[in-house]
């Protein structure tokens, strides 16, 4: 195991035609594996994970998508990450993705190559000022962690929990912590506290978590962009084939208006999650304000979308056995996973006065 | 011809012929920048795309950007008319071969002024229920009504007009288009004084005005088809554009000039104030990012639903940020004069936000349209569409 990162190989842009063909393989993937019915069904799970699913989405890549060749993955970046975090958004795929891809930035050597190949998970507690969530109390005495992170997503199931502080990123063995499950309002996305009280393997400075972070934040704009797509459509096809009063309920105006609403948040969280994605792959000298963008407009627009969504619904949607409510929670949840829209409002503006 | 020599071509063009203009530019009236203009359209850069038989050089839509990339670069205008020109585009699309060679060139080089004779007193949103009539007489038609809403009137030698030709059909199918002469006796333009104060629009009384047989577009009762294709245009520029501040002394201006405004009333420190301005910022930075990527899928060949939500993004846009503006300077903004531009600014952009949210079709109707056309949903039913237009209840 090194104990020093090195850079990240440059990842390698797809051409169109290639980065079709890989959507479409992940696409194809989750219209088999990750139905409604996949869905609730782990959902209801004791660990919100199905272990066959994270296989076969190992199988055909995804887990190492964005980890270089040489550790086994697909040596691909932000863009085609962000892409696929779409396809699992609009599926509501209950998985590691995002903690796997954090993860990726800051691993290397076996530690990594075991993530790729999907034999095992990683989770990522961001401790220091990279905390979002402002109560996690981490501290650390030289290779010695003690305190407790809070909200940890995926630590139930992980088998490393890696710690990204200010100066360092610690890698803690699940056996050596304390992870206490959380119950989660939206049961897809489960999240765990981990009490730590003895030693961590140090496995670099804190050279990467600034990039680590990004790339959460780009996966979570991207799953928030394509779950609001699917939700808008959900909703604009209801709208069609609902009747009342004579005449589908699309034809009326308060609901026609609320859709073209609906229309532009959802394609503008598009918008933001891919040049947030592509100024992260390029290293732009705007990502700072393209990635705090991307946070808030994503979040903020699938929130809304999925809350007029089930207005626009009526009482069906007021149901359980509608999957609105999957959206719903979905959004919320992802809403304040790394920080709510206004701590990424003001970081949006600090990087602007910077750039000013 | 490869692109590098087409590249080639176009910088050689440039390098010799332009030196710059004065930066003025009205899309309404006739434009000081003909003499330019001329000379793009001669050497068939105005539009690219279009056949030689038109002025154009035939080009790909790949190839003929490379010419307006390349007009860009120095800064020049008058490139790729072919996307822009809504008066070119529309009678290109539909006026006689005859009337076409008369009048296209002119039009490519700003030679001749424009405006619009659309809207009427009891025909705004709902512009199929026009009263203005055409009726025929020997070698044209004579025309009588009134218009609103008319911008460059004043200065314009041509106003394109709906004006109704059969009052015994529903009312889209009694519509026809013409190039109506301006100048001339029985068209009397007033200027109308708007909400901001300025005179920017006028109302257009025509009496017994005649049009020529040949400046009919598109079919007699036909005019509603050629009106959409002419709102389209209108549109999709609408969405991309619109005016700054009056008096320009309201700090830098685009994206940034709330975070100066914000910084110089001393507020920039303020929770609340910070979460406003960075939201109104984004919302442009956002629609930015959606022109961008409509105009990419559109490069591909693939139509984009985006291109339709530009206008209501910006009118969102607008209103907001004037409502930010006017929260940072607080009792300052009860101010007015040349001696307060930054109130004068704030309270101007209040009102000429409506310029986009009412202009060329409300938002309401907009997010009809985007209901219907781009998401399919089911029309509203309308009550006077099959019905002979003299029993429409109107006014």
């Amino acid at each position: 195991m090194t104990d020093t990162l090195v850079r990240p190989e440059t990842p390698v842009a797809l051409d169109s035609v290639d980065r079709a063909a890989l959507i479409d393989s992940v696409r194809r993937s989750l219209a088999d594996r990750c139905t409604q019915a996949d869905v609730r069904r782990i959902m209801d799970s004791e660990t919100g994970h199905d272990p066959a699913l994270w296989r076969a989405l190992a199988e055909i890549g995804v887990t190492g998508l964005t980890a270089p060749e040489s550790a086994g993955g697909a040596g691909l970046g932000a863009i085609e990450l962000e892409l696929i975090m779409e396809e699992a958004g609009a599926a509501l795929l209950p998985a590691p993705l995002i903690s796997t891809a954090i993860a990726t930035v800051l691993l290397d050597g076996e530690r990594l190559a075991s993530i790729v190949d999907g034999s095992r998970i990683a989770a990522v507690a961001f401790a220091g000022t990279h905390d979002w969530t402002g109560r996690s109390d981490v501290r650390i005495a030289g290779d010695r962690l003690s305190g407790t992170a809070r909200f940890v997503p995926d630590a139930a199931i992980a088998d490393t929990i890696l710690v990204a502080t200010d100066d360092a990123v610690f890698a803690v063995d699940r056996g050596d912590v304390d992870v206490t499950p959380l119950p989660v309002f939206d049961r897809t996305r489960r999240m765990a506290d981990v009490a730590f009280h003895g030693p961590a393997t140090r496995i670099g400075d804190a050279s990467r978590v600034a990039a680590a972070r990004d790339i959460g934040i780009v996966a979570l704009a991207g799953e928030q962009a394509g779950a609001a797509r699917r939700m808008f459509e959900l909703t604009v096809a209801y709208a069609t084939e609902r009747h009342q009063f004579g005449r589908a309920i699309g034809s009326f105006q308060a609901i026609k208006h609320m859709a073209a609403d609906l229309l532009l948040e959802s394609e503008s969280a598009t918008s933001a999650a891919r040049d947030a994605a592509r100024q992260v792959a390029e290293g732009s000298a705007t990502k700072d304000a393209a990635v705090p963008l991307a946070a808030f407009a994503c979040a903020d627009a699938f929130v809304r979308v999925a809350k007029d969504g089930i207005q626009m619904h009526g009482g069906i949607a007021f149901t359980w056995d509608h999957p609105a409510h999957l959206y719903m929670r979905r959004a919320r949840s992802g809403a304040q996973l790394f920080g709510d829209s206004s701590h990424w409002r003001e970081r949006y503006i600090r990087a602007l006065e910077a750039q000013a | 011809m490869t692109s590098d020599h087409l590249q080639a071509e176009v910088d050689a063009w440039l390098a010799t012929h332009w030196q710059g203009l004065p930066a003025h530019h009205e899309s309404f009236g006739r434009d000081p920048r003909s003499a330019w203009l001329a000379k793009v359209r001669d050497a068939g850069w105005a539009v690219p795309r279009w056949d030689a038989e038109w002025g154009g050089r035939n080009l790909s839509n790949e190839r003929a950007k490379i010419v307006e990339r390349a007009f860009a670069a120095v800064g020049a205008p008058g490139a790729g008319q072919d996307r822009s020109n809504l008066w070119a585009n529309t009678a290109l699309a539909h006026a006689t071969d005859s009337f076409k060679r008369q009048i296209v060139p002119q039009l490519l080089a700003g030679e001749v002024g424009m405006c619009l004779l659309y809207s009427e007193p009891g025909a705004g949103s709902d512009l199929a229920a026009v009263r203005t009539r055409a009726e025929k007489v020997d070698g044209g038609w004579r025309i009588n009504g009134q218009k609103v809403w008319t911008s460059g009137a004043r200065v314009a030698d041509y106003g394109m007009l709906i004006a109704r030709t059969d009052w015994d059909v529903p009312k889209h199918r009694g519509i026809s288009f013409f190039f109506l002469p301006m100048k001339q006796d029985g068209v009397e333009v007033r200027p109308l004084r708007q909400i901001t104060d300025e005179a920017h629009f006028n109302e257009v009384f025509i009496t017994d005005a005649f049009v020529p047989e040949e400046n009919l577009l598109g079919p007699l009762n036909g005019g509603w088809g050629v009106l959409q294709t002419a709102l389209a245009y209108e549109r999709s520029v609408m969405g991309d554009a619109a005016r700054g501040p009056r008096s320009g002394a309201g700090g830098p201006k685009g994206d940034h000039s709330l975070l100066g405004l914000a910084r110089e009333a001393g507020r920039l420190d303020e929770a609340v104030v910070r979460q406003d301005v960075a939201q109104v910022i984004a919302w442009r930075v956002l629609n930015k990012l959606n022109t961008a990527r409509a105009k990419a899928e559109m490069a591909q060949g693939t139509s984009s639903p985006i291109m339709s939500l530009g206008k209501l993004a910006m009118s969102r846009i607008l209103h907001e940020e004037a409502r930010v503006r006017t929260m940072l300077l607080g009792s300052e903004s009860l101010l007015e004069g040349p001696e307060h531009p930054r109130a004068e600014d704030a309270n101007f952009l209040a009102f000429n936000a409506y310029f986009t949210s009412i202009g060329g079709g409300t938002d309401q109707i907009q997010r009809n349209i985007i209901g219907e056309r781009v998401l399919g949903l089911p029309k509203e039913p309308e009550v006077d569409r099959t019905i002979p237009f003299r029993e429409v209840r109107a006014g």
